[in-house]
């Protein structure tokens, strides 16, 4: 004892146990992790699915877009001379001499019969540059004057495979391969050797050289040059993919603060028992930082795998959806280091906060196990309302969408930095609510109180969940309300709309496919048209008449109206039931849009070149306030007729009407088969369709928002209240050995759980509407005017009563810390 | 050498009118090698005048001097340090670090003081040897009993060059044949040098002590002369035998 | 203590001298009750005078002579192991009825007399312990008899922390609703209902 150590290192003696000490105290802290592991396995999950699904995202948003400079290869020119150059050859022997090294494509359109075209592809798949253009799926590269390999979409196209022989324009040519051009897999082309197409559409000419040696050169006639563009996408997704990890971290960190103080708390003994061994400040602090990064390096450990392999698993899938190979390992591997530098961080952030507080509280109170008094509230209230406010002004004059986009970010980070901040103080307001509960729930309000920040940090994380999605809701409704810009649905899943050609309303007038050279008149239009409702098995066609009119609303930009106006013609009418007596005399248009006729400052445009105006132009012709009448048997899709121009109007107007489609509608949805059918009939004709998009809608966004904010929160609600009661373990033994039974448990849970869940659906929604409050000060009416009621219902009393109904549900077994207390 | 002197200590808990005096002028000094018992009802201070003799609590008024050095110039490392190097603890019932084993909580003190973990190691073994408890060094704390947790806790309490054994209640949960034992170890530290301060309401265990202080309202009520030796006690009529 | 009884136990593991009775006996009780040679031989006669003992009739009274137990003796020393001792009457205890005493003595401090007594107490168990202490390992006698006399006075310690707890209590009661002399008569009756 006092003789087995005489020796101590002279280099200790001033410091406070250095290296030797740090390390004991991080082993302690280690075998602790090991022990107790289980208890921060949701701090662990989410940073573990943070990082891979960050990883995930990444990788996808750096690979699904197409290659920046496809068609150069390696080459730092392009040059493209039209096939009917004269001179040709001699052309290409010219070049070929100033710049030394070229590679020659040359590319014949073939017929193929369908909307999708082929060519004829002469290229050596050795060449100098074109060789990441090309490369071998099966079979071998055409070398003789009679074999071709085909992509797989012109092998499908024309239905060959390797061995068949193929007449093509005359020749026959031997299927030796099948080839595809790795940056664009959906090409359809038919490769041969070199010198084998005779006719060339055009020829692709590849070669190095620098700018003043091509500015000096004189190209063939009708020949274009192009160099590759240097600018990668902006903003980069990778970045934009680290930024939503960012905003994810940050709410992690917060429960992970949560459950950090909790473990805190737990091992408050012992960390005490270590001050009074002689552990300075910083040891103690380490052990729960330690115990931090621990955490932060196995979840992301954990999650880098899971994102990896989920990354090599999705690859194949995204090669085909995206069109291009894809190169497994090109990763944005600076995102994904710092993206996982970041969850340790995060973690290790997380734990400073519990770490400091626990160092602070005396050893003597910490041997007892006793927590450290919470802090004044109005102290903690002042720094949260600030911020809420000075948030919120940022909001308000930062300019809405036209502003500057950091002015939004900082006074959105603000705002619910602020809003957040104000947590603990909403637990203090807990005290006054419970002094007359029943002395269950009273209980459980208390020691939220008590605990406030671990409950705090839980509230906050709720609150934030919440937060989410309440904006996503009310800019969600907001937008769906808006009766100019209609959002939502296209067309039902029964109706087709078929545009005769250079009438998409969406693109516009649309280069016809091969066969659309030639002008279709429009009977042959039309029957096709009747060929497409004959296929579908209907007769329940509207034809569609088309104006040069619209609707606008003077002096605002953002609210355009949108979609296309109809004739309100006698078969119209007739389809969706209106008889002409119903329209009131005068009246100009007629809409199923809620709220359009309520509008004000609304005008009439009109004008025969409506649409074809360039930005230049004259202004268009303007009625003010026309007379709008709703209806609501008229279709509410937005590619419906649910505006259309009355006969009157067209008359006082003289206008013309034309030819806008025709509306097919069907007894049961459509069939992918259906569509398919029909668009390739339309395509023969140059004529388009429009189908119920599958692209989820503003409203369907909306409800999957709010059910997944409520899924986040009450995951996090689960996992706090389980944190917190699980705590107060010991004093639940002491109630049932005073004789509280299972119920009291029940509330006990229910209540707590009930208490979290509405403050932080309450806290949620309010800094929500501050947030959008401030940020649409301009057009308030048109946007939190439309409350979003379901998703509000459903989240301030559906939360609560969920968490409430949960907690009582799940606080019937006893927990084990119940049976078996622990040993310190 | 006197190894603890408390000098006119007071401690005073809150403020105003629910202030409570814990310590009211305590002096007390205690020798290298002596074993001195504090005895009192609950609520008469003796906790309190443990933390603060070692350097867990400061003082309201009064002065402590540990080997000589007053506490109250000394800043919160310097205490931790005080406490790595001269000062043992052994608490009632919750000493040792779940997540160590017994060798390794009794060489914390010397790993946190910067000494090399396989010679700390090698002290705390030595330390446990001495005291009998070598066959439970690589146990887990929730492995052992509990005497042989507070046993192993003084063993830890000692190891280095320890000057100063603060005990409150060591024998609190156990047995009496396991207190027994708990204090036959305090003793035979304190007759290597260490000066020993128990804290308890439990007469047979201050009886091991030297001298047995009274505590009463924060006050030293009385305390015990110096034992006149065992003797005494069979003198009367065993003359012959003996 | 019963010195016929630790006599006729020791005389049941075979006849001994009566030297060798007072040895035996001191070293079995760990020589916590010393035991003159003269005690020793009136009780051995008195045995003798009952028929629980036999002596050797040859030998002359002193050391020498030794002694055997009878079979009446065995039966008595049986039936003594399974009595148990009169512990129903409370002994007048000295101590108990000096506090009391003292409660109704004016000017005198109780809770200076009860630590007088505990300080007292206590440095006898100081005393106590350390033989205990000092024992050997293999010794089983000596510290078993030493506890005995350890857990006594701490009992009596007890009580006078029970009483100093009293006293307190008593002292922050409100003056008027407790006076003493209307309090033991209480006390009494209580007591006695119990009972």
């Amino acid at each position: 004892m006092s003789t087995s150590l005489r020796e101590r290192p002279a280099t200790a003696s001033a410091g406070n146990g250095g290296v030797p000490a740090r390390r004991a105290v991080i082993r302690w802290a280690w075998r602790l992790f090991r022990r107790e592991w289980r208890q921060q396995l949701l701090v662990l999950a989410l940073l573990a699915v943070a990082v891979a699904v960050t990883i995930l995202g990444t990788a996808i948003a750096i690979n699904t877009p197409p290659p920046l400079n496809p068609g150069f290869g390696t080459a730092n020119h392009l040059l493209s001379i039209p096939g009917t150059d004269p001179h040709l050859a001699a052309d290409i022997a010219a070049i070929k001499q100033r710049f030394g090294t070229i590679d020659v494509i040359e590319n014949q359109s073939i017929a193929t019969g369908t909307v999708n075209g082929a060519e004829l592809q002469a290229q050596d798949p050795s060449g100098p540059y074109g060789r990441p253009m090309l490369s071998l799926v099966a079979g071998r590269y055409p070398t003789g004057r009679s074999e071709v390999a085909l992509s797989s979409s012109a092998a499908s196209t024309f239905n060959l495979r390797i061995g068949d022989l193929w007449h093509q324009d005359g020749r026959a040519w031997r299927i030796v391969g099948l080839v595809e051009n790795p940056q664009s897999l959906l090409d359809a082309f038919a490769l041969v050797a070199p010198g084998q197409v005779s006719a060339p559409t055009q020829v692709t000419i590849l070669f190095d050289a620098t700018h003043a040696s091509v500015a000096s050169f004189h190209f063939p006639s009708g020949a274009n040059i192009e160099i590759p563009s240097s600018s990668p996408p902006n903003p980069n997704p990778a970045i934009v993919v680290l930024a939503i990890a960012t905003l994810g971290l940050i709410f992690i960190g917060l429960v992970a603060v949560a459950g950090f103080t909790v473990m805190a708390q737990r091992r408050l003994r012992a960390l005490g028992m270590l001050g009074a061994l002689g552990a300075t400040d910083r040891n103690i602090r380490l052990v729960l930082v330690a115990n931090g990064a621990v955490v932060g390096i196995f979840a992301t450990l954990i999650g880098a795998a899971v994102g990896f392999l989920a990354w090599i698993g999705y690859v194949p899938h995204l090669e085909t959806s995206a069109g291009h190979r894809i190169d497994a390992l090109k990763l944005p591997w600076w995102a994904i280091g710092t993206a996982m530098v970041l969850a340790i961080v995060t973690a290790i952030v997380a734990a400073r906060r519990p770490a400091h507080a626990v160092a602070r509280i005396p050893v003597v109170a910490a041997l007892s196990g006793r927590p450290a008094a919470p802090k004044a509230v109005h102290r903690r209230a002042l720094p949260g309302l600030i911020l809420v406010a000075v948030g919120a002004c940022i909001l308000a004059f930062a300019g809405g969408w036209a502003g500057s986009p950091l002015m939004l970010l900082v006074g959105l980070v603000a705002t619910t930095v602020g809003g957040l901040l104000l947590a603990p103080v909403c637990i203090a307001g807990l005290a006054v609510v419970g002094q007359h509960a029943p002395i269950a729930v009273r209980l459980a309000l208390r020691d939220l109180v008590r605990y406030r920040a671990r409950s705090g940090a839980a509230l906050a994380a709720i609150s934030f969940a919440i937060l989410l999605t309440m904006l996503i809701c009310i800019i969600a409704t907001a937008r769906y309300a808006n009766a100019l810009d209609l959002t939502g649905i296209n067309l039902p899943s029964n109706q087709l709309v078929f545009y005769p050609p250079g009438n998409n309303p969406d693109s516009g007038p649309r280069p016809g496919g091969p066969g659309a050279d030639a002008q279709k008149t429009p009977a042959e239009i039309q029957a096709r048209e009747n060929a497409v409702a004959a296929s579908l098995g209907t007769h329940d066609v509207l034809a569609l008449d088309a104006a040069d009119a619209t609707l606008s609303q003077a002096g605002t930009r953002a609210n355009n109206f949108s979609g296309a106006v109809y004739v309100a013609t006698p078969a119209l009418l007739r389809h969706f039931g209106i008889k002409p007596s119903q329209i009131d005399p005068g009246t100009d248009f007629l809409t199923s849009r809620v709220g359009l006729a309520a509008e004000p400052r609304m005008q009439i445009l009109y004008g025969n070149d409506l649409f074809d105006r360039g930005p230049g132009g004259p202004s268009p012709s303007v009625v003010d306030n026309p007379k709008i009448q709703t209806f609501s048997n008229l279709d509410a899709g937005t590619s419906d007729p649910n505006t259309v121009i009355t006969m009157h109007a067209l008359r006082t107007l003289k206008l013309q009407s034309s030819l806008g489609g025709w509306l097919i509608q069907t007894a049961r949805p459509l069939t992918a088969l259906q569509i398919n059918d029909a668009r390739q009939m339309a395509v023969g004709v140059g004529a388009t369709i429009e189908t119920k998009s599958s692209q989820p809608s503003l409203a369907q966004l909306r409800d999957w928002s709010t059910a997944a904010g409520l899924l986040l929160a009450l995951g996090v609600l689960a996992m706090t209240v389980g944190l917190i009661r699980s705590e107060t373990g010991s004093e639940l033994r002491t109630l049932t050995a005073t004789g509280a039974g299972s119920t009291t448990r029940r509330t006990i849970t229910g209540a707590t759980a009930g208490a979290l869940a509405l403050l932080g659906a309450l806290l949620g929604t309010a800094i929500a509407y501050i947030v959008t409050i401030a940020w649409y000060r301009s057009s308030l009416g048109s946007t939190v005017g439309h409350v979003p009621v379901q998703a509000l219902v459903a989240i301030i009393v559906g939360l609560p009563l969920i968490g409430t109904i949960g907690g009582w549900l799940f606080a019937g077994r006893e927990p084990p810390v119940i049976a078996r207390q622990p040993l310190e | 050498m006197t190894t603890l002197e408390l000098r006119g200590v007071s401690k005073v808990y809150g403020e105003g009118p629910t202030a409570v005096h814990a310590l009211r002028g305590i002096d007390l000094s205690v020798q290298a090698g002596a074993l001195v018992a504090v005895m009192g009802p609950s609520g008469s201070g003796k906790s309190t005048l443990l933390t603060i003799a070692g350097s867990l609590e400061d003082p309201t008024d009064g002065e402590v001097l540990v080997g000589g050095t007053t506490l109250s110039n000394m800043s919160r490392n310097a205490k931790a340090r005080l406490r790595r190097r001269s000062i043992g603890y052994v608490f009632q019932d919750y000493n040792l670090l779940a997540g160590l084993t017994a060798a390794e909580n009794v060489a914390l003190p010397l790993e946190l003081d910067g000494i090399g973990a396989r010679k700390a190691r090698a002290a705390g073994m030595a330390a446990l040897e001495e005291l009998g408890l070598a066959d439970r060094a690589s146990r887990f704390p929730d492995e052992l009993s509990g005497g042989e947790r507070q046993r192993v806790a003084i063993a830890r309490a000692v190891v280095g060059e320890r000057r100063l054994l603060l005990a409150d209640e060591p024998s609190g949960a156990l047995d009496s044949a396991n207190g027994d034992a708990v204090m036959r170890l305090m003793r035979t530290a304190c007759q290597r040098g260490v000066a020993g301060v128990v804290v308890t309401h439990d007469a047979q265990l201050a009886s091991w002590a030297d001298r047995v202080v009274f505590l009463r309202d924060g006050r030293v009520a009385d305390q015990t002369a110096p034992p006149p030796g065992p003797e005494s006690l069979l003198a009367p009529s065993t003359g012959q035998g003996q | 203590m019963s010195v016929r009884h630790a006599l006729l136990a020791l005389l049941s593991e075979g006849p001994k001298y009566g030297l060798q009775l007072r040895e035996e006996f001191e070293a079995r009780t760990g020589e916590v009750w010393p035991l003159n040679v003269g005690q020793v031989y009136t009780t051995l006669q008195r045995l003798e005078r009952d028929g629980l003992v036999e002596s050797d009739d040859a030998a002359e009274d002193g050391p020498q002579k030794g002694f055997r137990i009878t079979a009446g003796g065995e039966q008595e020393l049986a039936s003594w192991l399974r009595t148990p001792p009169d512990l129903s009457s409370p002994p007048r205890d000295e101590l108990v009825i000096k506090v009391l005493v003292a409660l109704r003595l004016p000017g005198v401090d109780v809770h200076d007399i009860v630590q007088a007594h505990r300080r007292y107490l206590v440095e006898l168990m100081q005393q106590w312990t350390r033989i205990k202490q000092d024992a050997a390992d293999h010794d089983l006698g000596l510290p078993l008899a030493v506890d005995a006399e350890l857990f006594r006075l701490d009992s009596v310690i007890r009580w006078l922390d029970a009483a100093d707890g009293y006293l307190n209590r008593a002292a922050t009661w409100p003056p008027a609703a407790a006076p003493a002399a209307s309090s033991l008569p209480k006390l009494r009756r209580r007591a006695g209902v119990r009972r």
